[in-house]
């Protein structure tokens, strides 16, 4: 799995690129927290290239979505498949998770705070 | 006058104030210095005539007020509920100035032997006239001070915001007491060359002054934008008036009680103003000398109240709150009260030593802090009722309060004789109403007991949760285990039917495969392949729609594959299988996850454990991850110092926390050694306290509050959040909770630090307007310490507190503060509302750099 990061104003993007599993470098929520400790607490996280969730980048991906929470942040969602969307329907997990079919969309719910 | 730049610098001296408060407090003050200015001339008056006429008709000046002024209170409500404010209280300047003549004009001609027209003069001086006279001025006089401090203080309301105010209450109070002080000592220099009456032309100029200060409030107000927020919204012809005001009060518990302490207070000082008056009628039998002492009397109650004020309200707020506050005069006049009955009741000196202190105390409380704490109680109010009940509260309840008073008086006065003993055992009447005003005393400090737990709950309806809590929402709308098991199970699909069989079973054997998971997913009967399943699960729309596939019922599965693995054939079958699965170099990966999850469906014969065993040392993450699993099943002892070592592995920390916790609390002895160890691995240590969580015992707690208090930076955040799930979690559990203080202070410290040490520079810079370096660190160790005092504190309202100060508007953000002032440690709110509070970085640093020494922070 492969993060790049950008910032766009006071949010920042997350493009994922792999399989969102166990990794062998640093995970999705050390990144997130890394985040954090420069004071970002808005963060969107770019599915676009992401081919395979497990249930540790499920675990990763709520324990991001926990802790900047705690913070007063917000966590969002842009471009998962239509397969991973219907299994976190299933799942109740789009009840906790804000999830937008493009990253623009999700950008501009963060202006509209 | 001096720029606003000057001027705040000038009234930082004397203040606790912001730049942009500073033209307003200064208007503010001068407003409160001249009404008591004015007012504390015309009392000196006023209580001469009062005393100089017989003591049996003294109270039938204060019952006229107190029946009159309900009519005045009604017309002042629709006066203030349908005009401006700044043509309210110009119209009603004016009127007063009127007023002041006219009652020259008559105490005046009263004096004078000859006057051109002569019925004028005989009218005056009809001794009936004259007696009403004084009556009607005694009136007046009660209703100009009370409207005109009713109207000081709607000023204070307009301008200024809870916590603002309370900051603000004892420089604009020091200038009522300063007006004062001014007053009594013009009063005591003039008394003697114009005489009393003439002093009351002073005043007019006095109010003429105050009207040119209300309108420059006004005119700032109006250039800060802040005019509109005062101004009634209410329609005109919408029926606001007395009843109004009165039905306000009446339907809100919290302005009835409030409206009882306020009339317990008026009534005691009502009792004691005749105790005193007794003693100077005695005393000091000439209209001069006794307007004259009368003038020094109030004087020297304003300079100790001054006194008292300047270095001791602002310092009993902030240490002792306003509950103890609110509780110092009620306590005072107690004590005083009994005194009184051990002294002769015809020792005149030794009486008058008593009624100057009471009636000291009693009047340099009221000025002081009873006055600025009682406003304090006020401010929480919604505003569409703040002003109608103030209104009533503070001119009907006080009248209500000093009537009730007179009313005892008066019986009492003929009850019990007093005349039979006014002149050669002045002690017996004063005694007599000693006992009333014992019982008052009791009154009016049950009441403030109520009223404080009050209070607070009308700061806290100004709080609102401004985000969920993320790890409740997810507990509500989330099954974690078998989120995590569908996941675990579409993963598995791809790696090996048999494990995809067995994780379905697993799903199946916890109850996780709920009906929403089985619409989607259909099996063959005679098949438990995943691969003729592929197309169902395989999302191209389809497969997601029943009746493709004949389907087993999830029941008639799980009975299949329990008789199948319970089969005795089956298990030595499987158990000579999992003895050859031992190592990467024998199996593949595949085979391995395989029998690592077998292991957790079989019954724990000694072979399996020791396989299972041989998996928890496998080197493929995957691998561990099904031999954890399975390993909760299991719960073998054997296995824990297998597992724990697993905790440090990003990979297999999950899994790991969920099987030590499997095995209940009989491990937190050994989960304890680990974290206390200085030599394990700190990611060991770090995954420890979560799995602690998870029991949420008394004993987990106490494991992480010792190491917490330890400080170790690396294991901080993970014992912080730790401790906070506990506490919200299981509100049973207690926490220590001058170590948790200890704790804070520490990280307020290490805040301190850190702020006095940045370099200067401003703020936002960076790509991404990431916060400056040092910053971020700040904020997230500020969070920190909002988690720890969530475990001293109610969590609810420390949370809301926190998201309020971050995210709430100004009215949330000042309740949120005032709310913390309320609850927090004095030693943890000195140190922690530098640091919260919206300060300009210069007057933060100021503030920290004061502080810093007292905390053992050296600043650079």
């Amino acid at each position: 799995m492969d993060i790049r990061t950008r910032d766009l104003n006071k949010i920042v993007v997350f493009d994922i690129s792999g399989d969102l599993s166990r990794p062998s470098g640093v995970s999705l929520h050390q990144a997130v927290k890394s985040q954090h400790e420069r004071g970002m607490r808005n963060i969107i996280l770019n599915f676009a290239e992401v081919g395979f969730v497990d249930s540790f980048g499920v675990g990763e991906i709520l324990a991001s979505y926990i802790s900047t929470q705690h913070l007063g942040g917000k966590i969002k969602l842009c471009r998962i498949s239509k397969k991973l969307y219907l299994v976190f329907q299933v799942t109740g997990l789009i009840k906790i998770l804000e999830i937008f079919e493009d990253c623009e969309s999700a950008l501009q719910s963060f202006e509209a705070l | 006058m001096l720029d606003d730049g000057r001027l705040y610098r000038f009234l930082r001296r004397f203040a606790d104030i912001r730049p942009a408060e500073a033209r307003s407090a200064l208007y503010l003050f001068l407003y409160f210095f001249l009404v008591t200015f004015s007012f504390y001339i015309i009392k000196a008056v006023k209580e001469n005539f009062i005393i100089s006429v017989n003591s049996s008709l003294w109270s039938y000046a204060d019952l006229i007020t107190a029946v009159l002024i309900g009519f005045v209170v009604a017309l002042n409500a629709r006066l203030l509920n349908r005009l401006p404010r700044r043509t309210y209280t110009s119209r009603t300047l004016l009127f007063f100035i009127s007023n002041l003549i006219f009652f020259w004009f008559v105490f005046w001609l009263y004096s004078r032997r000859t006057f051109p027209w002569g019925s004028l003069l005989a009218l005056a001086q009809d001794s009936r006239i004259h007696l009403g006279t004084v009556f009607a001025f005694s009136f007046w006089s009660d209703l100009f001070i009370a409207m005109s401090v009713t109207q000081f203080w709607i000023a204070v309301n307009d301008v200024f915001k809870l916590h603002q105010a309370k900051r603000m209450v004892g420089f604009l109070v020091t200038g009522g007491l300063l007006g004062g002080i001014a007053g009594s000592l013009l009063t005591l220099r003039l008394v003697r060359l114009i005489n009393p009456v003439n002093l009351i032309l002073v005043c007019p100029a006095a109010l003429l002054l105050m009207l040119a200060v209300v309108n420059l409030l006004h005119d700032e107000r109006e250039r800060t934008g802040d005019a509109a927020k005062s101004d009634p919204t209410w329609a005109a012809g919408s029926g606001i008036g007395y009843l109004e005001s009165f039905r306000t009060v009446r339907g809100n518990r919290y302005l009835r009680i409030l409206a009882g302490v306020l009339a317990s207070s008026m009534v005691i000082g009502q009792l004691i103003k005749y105790q005193f008056n007794f003693i100077v009628k005695q005393v000091y039998p000439t209209q001069e000398e006794r307007t004259a002492f009368l003038a020094f009397f109030f004087l020297a109650i304003l300079v100790v109240s001054t006194v008292f004020h300047l270095f001791t309200t602002g310092q009993l707020l902030k240490r002792f709150g306003i509950r103890l506050t609110l509780l110092l005069a009620p306590v005072v006049i107690l004590v005083i009260s009994l005194a009184v009955f051990v002294i002769p009741a015809a020792a005149l000196m030794g009486l008058m030593a008593w009624a100057y202190g009471i009636r000291g105390s009693d009047r340099a409380f009221d000025t002081t802090v009873g006055q600025s704490v009682r406003e304090l109680l006020y401010i929480p109010i919604a505003d569409e009722i703040k002003y109608k009940a103030k209104i009533f509260i503070d001119m009907f309840v006080s009248k209500l309060g000093t009537g009730l008073g007179a009313a005892l008086y008066l019986i009492s006065y003929h009850a019990l004789s007093f005349y039979s003993y006014e002149e050669r055992a002045p002690g017996i009447p004063i005694q007599r109403l000693g006992v009333l005003v014992v019982v008052f005393a009791l009154i009016w400090i049950g009441l403030i007991w109520i009223i404080y737990a009050e209070y607070l709950g009308a700061v806290k309806k100004d709080l609102e949760e401004k985000w969920p809590n993320p790890d409740k929402l997810i507990k509500a709308h989330v099954d974690m285990d078998s989120t995590l098991l569908l996941f675990e199970l579409l993963q598995s699909r791809q790696k090996s039917s048999t494990l995809y069989a067995m994780n379905l079973f697993r799903l199946k054997q916890m109850e996780k495969l709920t009906p929403e998971v089985m619409e989607v997913l259909a099996f063959k009967e005679d098949e438990l392949k995943a691969l003729s399943m592929d197309s169902l699960l395989d999302v191209g729309g389809e497969v997601f729609y029943p009746g493709v596939e004949e389907a087993m019922t999830a029941d008639d599965f799980e009975v299949m594959i329990r008789e199948i693995v319970a089969l005795p054939p089956y298990k030595l079958l499987m158990e000579k299988h999992l003895g050859g699965v031992g190592g990467a170099k024998t199996e593949t990966e595949v085979a391995r996850m395989e029998a690592a999850r077998l292991t957790g469906l079989m019954e724990p014969t000694p072979g399996v454990l020791q396989s299972l065993g041989r998996l928890l040392r496998d080197p493929s993450p995957d691998v561990l991850n099904y031999a954890l699993d399975s390993a909760a099943v299991h719960l073998q002892k054997d296995h824990i110092p297998l597992i724990v070592p697993l905790l440090g592995n990003p990979m297999t920390r999950q899994a790991a926390q969920c099987a030590l916790a499997a095995f209940g609390p009989r491990v937190m002895d050994t989960l304890r050694k680990h974290l206390q160890d200085p030599g394990e691995r700190p990611d060991v240590r770090q995954a420890i306290p979560e799995v602690l969580t998870r029991f949420g015992n008394q004993k987990a707690a106490d494991i992480l509050v010792a190491e917490l208090c330890l400080r170790e930076p690396e294991l901080e955040e993970a014992l912080v959040q730790a401790l906070r799930e506990i506490r919200l979690e299981f509100p049973d559990v207690l926490f220590r909770e001058q170590k948790i203080l200890e704790v804070i202070l520490s990280l307020i410290r290490t805040n301190y630090a850190a702020i006095l040490s940045a370099p200067a520079g401003p703020a936002g810079e960076g790509g991404g307007q990431a916060l400056p370096q040092g910053k971020a660190a700040v904020d997230l160790r500020t969070k920190r310490i909002f988690d720890l005092l969530t475990l001293i504190h109610p969590p609810d309202d420390i949370v809301k507190a926190y998201q309020n100060i971050l995210q709430g508007t100004k009215k949330s953000v000042d309740s949120s503060l005032e709310l913390l002032d309320n609850i927090l440690d004095r030693a943890i709110k000195t140190y922690l509302f530098p640091l919260i509070e919206d300060l300009p970085p210069a007057e933060r640093e100021h503030r920290l750099k004061k502080l810093a020494k007292g905390l053992g922070v050296v600043s650079s």
